[in-house]
């Protein structure tokens, strides 16, 4: 089991550091769109690749995050608790909070996203990136779901197990 | 009703400690849920929430979150922060209390970069308190300047916190507007917030040094010289040029191109981020581990930021649903004292939050909802912004609950007495709490400045 959980977070982490590089891509072209105005130049679909780049990367990297445990937390009481009752806290939080909340942003999201890719939606800006830029951004609603509520079970799964071994 | 109910619901469930994000998207589910069963819940605004994601996505105001991030980083990963206090504390290490004025002006050049408050205060923490407290400082003068000055980042510019701050209120302004029938409504911009935050900032410095001044006057035990055997190396002059020029010319970068309109916000982040990269590299700092810890870090902290302002987004589409923004308006317009009420009630509301929780959750959550009612009433949105950063970051100085005390502490050795943490920070409070009616009685030390550079 734990063997399992370890390879479906290891999806995520790759994907997180895979799309971390795109930060770097983004400082690089932003710097050159400054430099290009200078020489009157400039295009539209790059301004706007750097924007979809930030999208992609905050949002699969939201899973990579909760991998890493660096979402943000109120930790006044949570950092003095126990290991079992932050363990609790944790497998709760999974269950009631992240699995319903990806459940419904998958299933709400997927007609937005087909109904982008029916219609071959294009950039809302002349100029901007062509077909299929937009309905493969959409895209990334449901795959961040998927991709958090896949971390979210192992979340769960992980603390639920602690719960049960360190039952004396 | 509910939705005062869901508000004071998922503040206490948040203290359960699971991360905010989630916290806040998931009960704000749940409560919808549960009222769409109860028939009090119109399930339709659920169904624009794809439609607010994508709008989150490709809001192009955003984008400088991850840029400033990176320069942060990049920053603190070469080690330019220790460069800096080395020298300054040199350059003044002879006076009294040089030492503190010197972590006072570290913390005003490099905390701006990453804004999350933790980060920096431990930041200056570890690196300023050991050095102070082996110099003979009084425990409580050296944490309460550390806590103050490792909070300044969130006002001083370029600071991410401004960045959020005026996005929002950017898009509260036109709503308070559209809502008054001016179909043309007037904007407000990061830029504006970053300007207009440059005066009370250095007046916030100006004060700190003050303080530390007289109180090496008063009390001259408290803040030890340094002794007389370390007398400054012979090439002092040029570490100093090595040392604060580059992170200085950096900065001024930054924030003159805003000022100039050479670039937007978004932009002029993107070259303070190659400025650091570049300067990493001169200094024989990067690598290619280096630069993976880089992009790594960059990714986890904006996916952290943006994850709560699309939880905050769903928390907020739920509690109009339930009628929260007319509720919330009632109760802001029936105020004895018109605006200076309704001001003085989110002030103090925002106050007592910032104890349990972060500037990010304030901003995206909180201000939201009020933001549109006190502009409404005809409040300047840049100085409404200035006055919720600093009274802010007045709350996560204040003790017992002060964010920055709960993080200092962390790493400050047990020999410092909590106690003692609270008395020096005390003066500190006292300052900004100056400073917020200073900016209350004349606001034109906001407005001013962004006026002459706007026109």
């Amino acid at each position: 089991m734990e063997r399992l959980l370890t390879q479906l977070e290891r999806v995520n982490l790759f994907i997180g550091r895979s799309v971390a590089w795109l930060t770097l891509l983004m400082v690089l072209v932003t710097f050159a769109i400054v430099v290009l105005r200078r020489l009157d130049l400039g295009w539209i679909w790059l301004q706007e690749s750097v924007t979809f780049m930030h999208a992609a990367v905050f949002m699969l990297g939201a899973a990579y995050t909760l991998a890493k445990e660096e979402h943000v937390r109120v930790d006044v009481f949570y950092r003095g608790a126990s290991l079992r009752r932050r363990a609790l806290i944790d497998a709760m939080g999974a269950l009631l909070f992240i699995l319903p909340v990806t459940t419904f942003l998958c299933w709400q999201s997927l007609d937005y996203v087909s109904a982008a890719w029916e219609i071959r939606e294009g950039s809302r800006d002349a100029g901007g990136l062509a077909y299929p830029a937009v309905p493969l951004v959409k895209s990334l609603i449901p795959l961040t779901a998927v991709l958090l509520g896949i971390q979210g079970i192992v979340m769960f799964l992980r603390n639920v197990m602690l719960l049960m071994r360190t039952r004396s | 009703m509910m939705a005062l109910v869901m508000f004071l619901a998922v503040i206490a469930i948040m203290l359960a400690g699971f991360p905010v994000a989630f916290t806040l998207a998931g009960t704000a589910l749940l409560f919808a849920l549960g009222g769409t069963a109860a028939g009090v819940f119109d399930p339709a605004f659920l169904g624009t929430m794809p439609n607010r994601l994508f709008g989150i996505m490709g809001n192009e105001t955003l984008v400088a979150v991850p840029l400033f991030v990176f320069m942060g980083i990049t920053l603190e990963r070469a080690r330019i922060a220790e460069d800096l206090l080395d020298t300054l504390s040199l350059l003044f290490g002879k006076q009294r209390g040089g030492l503190a004025i010197a972590v006072t002006l570290v913390g005003m050049l490099l905390a701006a970069s990453t804004g999350i408050v933790g980060a920096t205060v431990v930041t200056m923490g570890l690196l300023s308190l050991p050095t102070m407290l082996k110099r003979g400082y009084d425990p409580a003068v050296a944490t309460g300047i550390i806590s103050a000055s490792g909070t300044l980042g969130q006002i001083i510019p370029p600071s991410i916190i401004l960045v959020l701050l005026g996005d929002v209120l950017g898009s509260a302004y036109q709503q308070a507007q559209l809502g008054q029938g001016i179909f043309n409504p007037k904007t407000v911009s990061v830029g504006d917030l970053f300007i207009g935050a440059l005066i009370p900032g250095l007046l916030l410095v100006a004060l700190y040094i003050g303080w530390l001044l007289i109180l090496a006057w008063l009390r001259p035990a408290s803040m030890p010289p340094g002794r007389l055997e370390d007398s400054p190396p012979a090439d002092l002059g040029s570490r100093v040029l090595r040392a604060l020029l580059p992170p200085l010319l950096l900065i001024v970068a930054v924030l003159g191109s805003i000022i100039t309109g050479f670039a937007t916000p978004t932009e002029a982040a993107a070259v303070g981020a190659a400025g650091a990269l570049t300067l990493a590299a001169i200094r024989g700092q990067l690598n290619r581990s280096r630069l993976t810890e880089i992009v790594r870090g960059t990714t986890r902290i904006s996916s952290m930021v943006f994850l709560i302002l699309i939880g905050a987004s769903l928390f907020s589409l739920v509690f109009r649903g339930y009628g929260g923004d007319d509720v919330v308006r009632d109760l802001l317009t029936g105020l004895p004292g018109g605006v200076i009420g309704a001001v003085l009630v989110v002030m103090l509301v925002m106050f007592l939050l910032g104890f349990v929780l972060d500037f990010i959750e304030i901003t995206f959550v909180v201000v939201p909802i009020v933001g549109p009612v006190l502009l409404a009433m005809g409040l300047d949105p840049v100085w409404l912004g200035i006055m919720i950063a600093i009274n802010l970051q007045t709350s996560f100085l204040t003790p017992p609950f002060g964010f920055a005390l709960f993080y200092l502490r962390g790493v400050a050795p047990p020999e410092v007495s909590t106690l003692a943490m609270y008395r020096g920070v005390i003066p500190f409070v006292i300052i900004q709490l100056l400073t917020l009616l200073l900016l209350a009685v004349w606001p034109a030390m906001v407005t001013w400045l962004p006026g002459v550079v706007y026109g």
